[in-house]
């Protein structure tokens, strides 16, 4: 990516404000009035963590339609469980995502999924008009920092936990792609997410 | 921290244990408040894993969902066992640098200065990041909105300019993607509403050519334009538009 990034632009860039559009809300407030039933608030969180929700989803199980209905179990599942949220544990964002997370893993390795998968993927394969500028923007956006931290990580590092977070491998299954022992697959993912979160940083999102 | 099982955390955050694994190490968990640490420590930089994801779901989802959560009932709160740990607001910053400083010290213990000499990129990275991050909501919000229109165009001298535009939020978001600007000339974007003079919408950085810009109140402007201009920018464009995106 040879462009330079989004945050480095001239303050006057920054957004326009004005128009009395209500301002991105905090996950964790929202998510607290979620928890007492306020369906308002659920759909900004909505709005908040949707893309981020079915992209991470999508991303794992590689099909658009499989994507759509696991993100739809995800959502109802925060709604659902959001009085369990406990902020000291850690953001809402990252506990909206350990669902979506979850469920996009079970899902993956179901047989059933397999099979559908496979009927499916003739029919799922057209990319919407949104794929097209959602890629774009992340990739200006986000995909970056992330990138640039995962670049920093050893090769073993990196395959051990991409492989597990963005495609669902169980470690078993990621020690075997990898022909590498299967402790040393355990202490790499440990070990990668160790450096990664020294370069993320943590306790910090929207 | 030592035990058998804690060798399996990674795995465990990762979601690449199996049931079974599962809740042996949450039971392990219950145990060991450091183990906890680590973990939430470890969800939150999974988190932003998950940012490098996302993309726009379909309009439609909302509506499901929407649908959906009026017809569930939600579950009561669940009483903590342990006494709770203290709130992880306000003091989150000062506990990752605690953390930070036991990695570095880790480290160095395992003859490495990795981490040290990382530090300060580290630091300025995640400036970098913070900064885009309260841009990043909004554009989010916008991308996701169940009314969000999409308009395209080429720009004349390479590359394309999208607008999405979403009455519902009363903004916009335009994307960027040109091919490098002629030596001396910047990009800048503007509004244009009800046959009135073009509004600065922002002025790219000389050299740069792509760029995701925020707009509130877009809809009801009627083009959004791409010109080129000295750098700085200018009041009004001083050359023929390299784009026009009719918003419709």
């Amino acid at each position: 990516m040879a462009e330079r990034g989004a945050s480095r632009r001239p303050e006057h860039l920054a957004a326009v404000p004005d128009s009395g559009a209500p301002p991105p809300a905090d996950a964790g407030e929202l998510l607290r009035e979620v928890a007492r039933g306020d369906e308002k608030a659920f759909g900004r969180l909505y709005d908040l963590v949707a893309p981020r929700v079915y992209g991470l989803i999508r991303r794992v199980l590689r099909d658009p339609a499989q994507a759509e209905e696991v993100a739809q179990e995800a959502l109802v599942e925060v709604w659902r469980s959001a009085a369990r949220f406990d902020p000291a544990r850690g953001s809402a964002t990252s506990w909206i995502f350990t669902i979506a997370h979850r469920r996009a893993v079970d899902r993956v390795r179901s047989e059933q999924a397999a099979s559908e998968r496979t009927i499916r993927a003739g029919v799922a394969s057209v990319d919407t008009p949104y794929d097209a500028v959602a890629d774009e923007v992340s990739g200006r956006l986000e995909r970056q920092q992330v990138r640039r931290c995962l670049e920093d990580l050893t090769e073993l590092q990196r395959q051990a936990v991409t492989l597990a977070y963005y495609q669902g491998h169980s470690y078993p299954r990621v020690a075997e792609l990898l022909g590498t022992p299967l402790p040393t697959v355990k202490t790499r993912m440990r070990d990668g997410l160790i450096r990664l979160r020294d370069c993320m940083g943590t306790g910090v999102s929207a | 921290m030592t035990t058998e099982i804690h060798t399996l955390v990674g795995a465990y955050v990762l979601d690449a244990v199996d049931d079974i694994e599962r809740a042996s190490f949450e039971r392990h968990l219950r145990e060991c408040d450091s183990c906890r640490l680590e973990v939430d420590e470890f969800r939150e930089t999974t988190a932003q894993m998950a940012h490098d994801t996302w993309s726009v779901p379909p309009p439609w989802l909302r509506d499901n969902v929407m649908s959906e959560i009026s017809r569930t009932r939600q579950a009561p709160p669940v009483i903590p066992e342990a006494p709770a740990a203290p709130p992880v607001r306000g003091v989150s910053r000062r506990r990752w640098l605690v953390s930070a400083a036991a990695v570095v010290v880790a480290a160095a213990g395992a003859g490495s200065a990795v981490y040290v000499v990382q530090d300060q990129r580290v630091r300025d990275q995640r400036q970098i990041a913070e900064a885009a991050r309260v841009d990043q909501a909004r554009v989010r919000q916008i991308l996701a909105a169940p009314d969000v229109v999409l308009n395209e165009q080429p720009v004349s001298s390479g590359g394309r300019v999208t607008v999405a535009s979403s009455r519902l939020h009363n903004a916009g978001v335009v994307l960027l993607a040109a091919d490098a600007a002629p030596a001396g000339r910047v990009y800048q974007l503007w509004t244009i509403r009800g046959g009135g003079d073009p509004v600065n919408a922002g002025v790219l950085a000389d050299g740069q050519s792509a760029d995701v810009v925020v707009v509130e109140g877009l809809p009801g402007a009627s083009d959004v334009a791409v010109s080129l201009e000295p750098p700085g920018g200018s009041a009004q464009p001083t050359s023929t538009p390299v784009a026009d995106v009719k918003l419709t």
